[in-house]
């Protein structure tokens, strides 16, 4: 009876656990505790932070438990991660939701967005010189998009055995835009540019609304295919939204099918992060290049509005330049926040979602860019 | 292989700058093409309009009756008398900020009822103007 007892003692999770799993159950406390006490994106941190304590239970290996094991549940899971059909999910979801109105009435907007994927091919160099393998610098690179469904998509093609960081490193950031967006913002603008006024956009007609998807998904899609299974989602979800005829597909789009996805997206890409693959030095640099790309991409979408403003009559607001990066909605909230504070009349919530559904489709280009440079 | 050796060998300044490229190109033509969606739209319009015979104005023909609460008529007569200082064709966040300096309660609200009413009307360029006909037939003359 003794030998059972010691054997299923030698089974649990007390005696089998090492100082790599109380590490990655720390940091699973933490995004729990940022995403419910602080609402940092609970939306994200929540689900990733209870499957980085469920992934990181020690477990007796060889019983199919885990996500790395084949035919354990979770493995099947994530399964949509590591096809890539989560974010290509979420997508759909997220044109369903988004209104491209003030892209549509202020186009130029648009050039923010591509100026933001600076940071992207900034951190592939970055990567590279670093020692990085090409597909491993691209994947990592696409931090620099701020977003989260594009950066498992890619890594989930190019390097699957870093989805793990690659995903924890990209949600982070997206969830600390509160921290990290704000001095660059005021580090690389005036007091008085941060009070630019924008003028009212136009109105925009339901038809321009309805040919804006179909026009969209043939033009960037001929130009890089690769970013089909984002951008084709994308423009349908939105397309599904603005048609106005199939208004109960839409509604199922942006609520249960994007929750669902996010859900099983969260979960399973927090549960990847088993101690033992996950804490590596690769894993450090990856957040350190992620870092990098993310403010990069930030500063160089407010100086290029600051060189457009160098040429346009009508002046643009700088701030909107940090919205260039794909975080929907957070990147667009801060940047008016930090407008408002300079100027407490200063509406800037709506021009600056133009520039970040903009950097949504700059961020699924660059990933389709990117892989058929791999490939 | 580290540093530049290491970018130089796995071709990543071609790959960065080519990249960068291919994004600027893909957003630029994305927003020409939006940037002429409403103009093919109102050509398209004006091509069936010009192949309609014209209707000619009927007798009946003016500005629309609306109901206006009282606080809405007078807010309309304040807000009427701050666009005539800040000039037309304005923005409507100017038109906010100053109807908040000159004290008129739930500014934003009240501005909004107005431009709900018709009484404020988008020129289509991004800028509002003051709808002098409504406001004569529903707040003047009512």
């Amino acid at each position: 009876m003794i030998e059972l007892i010691v054997q299923f003692w030698t089974n649990t999770g007390y005696y089998l656990a090492d100082y790599r799993h109380i590490i990655m159950l720390a940091v699973g406390l933490v995004f729990i505790y940022l995403g419910t006490a602080k609402k940092y994106e609970p939306l994200l941190l929540v689900p990733i932070g209870f499957g980085v304590l469920v992934g990181n239970i020690p477990f007796f290996k060889g019983f199919g438990l885990g996500i790395y094991e084949p035919n354990s549940v979770l493995h099947y899971l994530y399964f949509g991660v590591t096809t890539g059909l989560y974010p290509s999910i979420v997508f759909l979801g997220l044109g369903a939701m988004m209104d491209f109105s003030s892209l549509l009435a202020r186009p130029k907007l648009m050039l923010l967005g591509a100026a933001a994927q600076i940071g992207i091919f900034f951190t592939l160099l970055s990567a590279l010189a670093l020692g990085f393998l090409p597909k491993e610098a691209a994947s990592i690179a696409i931090i620099g998009g701020a977003d989260g469904p594009t950066s498992i998509f890619l890594t989930a093609k190019l390097a699957p055995h870093l989805i793990g960081p690659i995903a924890i490193a990209a949600y982070s950031y997206m969830a600390l835009i509160p921290v990290i967006q704000p001095p660059i913002m005021r580090l690389l603008t005036t007091e008085e540019e941060r009070r630019i006024h924008m003028s009212e956009p136009r109105e925009v007609s339901k038809r321009e609304r309805i040919i804006f998807p179909v026009a969209a998904v043939i033009l960037c899609c001929f130009l890089a295919p690769a970013s089909i299974p984002l951008l084709g989602s994308l423009f349908f979800g939105n397309f599904l939204k603005e048609c106005g005829v199939v208004e109960r597909l839409a509604q199922t789009a942006r609520t249960a099918i994007i929750d669902i996805a996010t859900i099983f997206l969260g979960f399973t890409v927090g549960a990847s992060t088993q101690g033992d693959v996950f804490l590596t030095p690769k894993s450090v640099g990856i957040f350190c290049l992620g870092a990098v790309a993310f403010s990069i991409a930030t500063a160089s979408g407010i100086l290029f509005a600051k060189i457009m403003n160098l040429f346009s009559k009508e002046k643009i607001n700088p701030l909107l330049g940090a919205a260039g990066v794909s975080a929907v909605p957070g990147s667009a909230r801060e940047v008016h926040l930090v407008g408002l504070k300079a100027d407490p009349t200063n509406y800037l919530l709506m021009h600056a979602m133009a520039c970040n559904s903009s950097g949504v489709i700059g961020s699924a280009i660059a990933a389709g860019v990117l892989w058929s440079f791999m490939v | 292989m580290l540093g530049l050796e290491a970018i130089a060998a796995h071709n990543g300044w071609a790959m960065a700058l080519v990249g960068a490229l291919i994004v600027f190109t893909g957003l630029i033509l994305l927003s020409l093409a939006v940037s002429q969606i409403h103009k093919v739209l109102q050509l398209w319009d004006k091509r069936g309009s010009s192949l309609r015979p014209k209707k000619s104005g009927g007798a009946g023909a003016g500005p629309p009756k609306i109901t206006l609460s009282p606080e809405a008529k007078i807010a309309a007569k304040q807000v009427k008398l701050l666009i005539e200082r800040i000039g037309e064709p304005f923005s409507l966040p100017k038109l906010l900020e100053l109807s908040q300096k000159a004290g008129l309660a739930r500014s934003h609200g009240k501005v909004n009822e107005l431009v709900d009413a018709g009484l404020i009307v988008p020129d289509g360029k991004g800028a509002f103007s003051w709808n002098q006909p409504v406001f004569e037939t529903n707040v003047i003359n009512s």
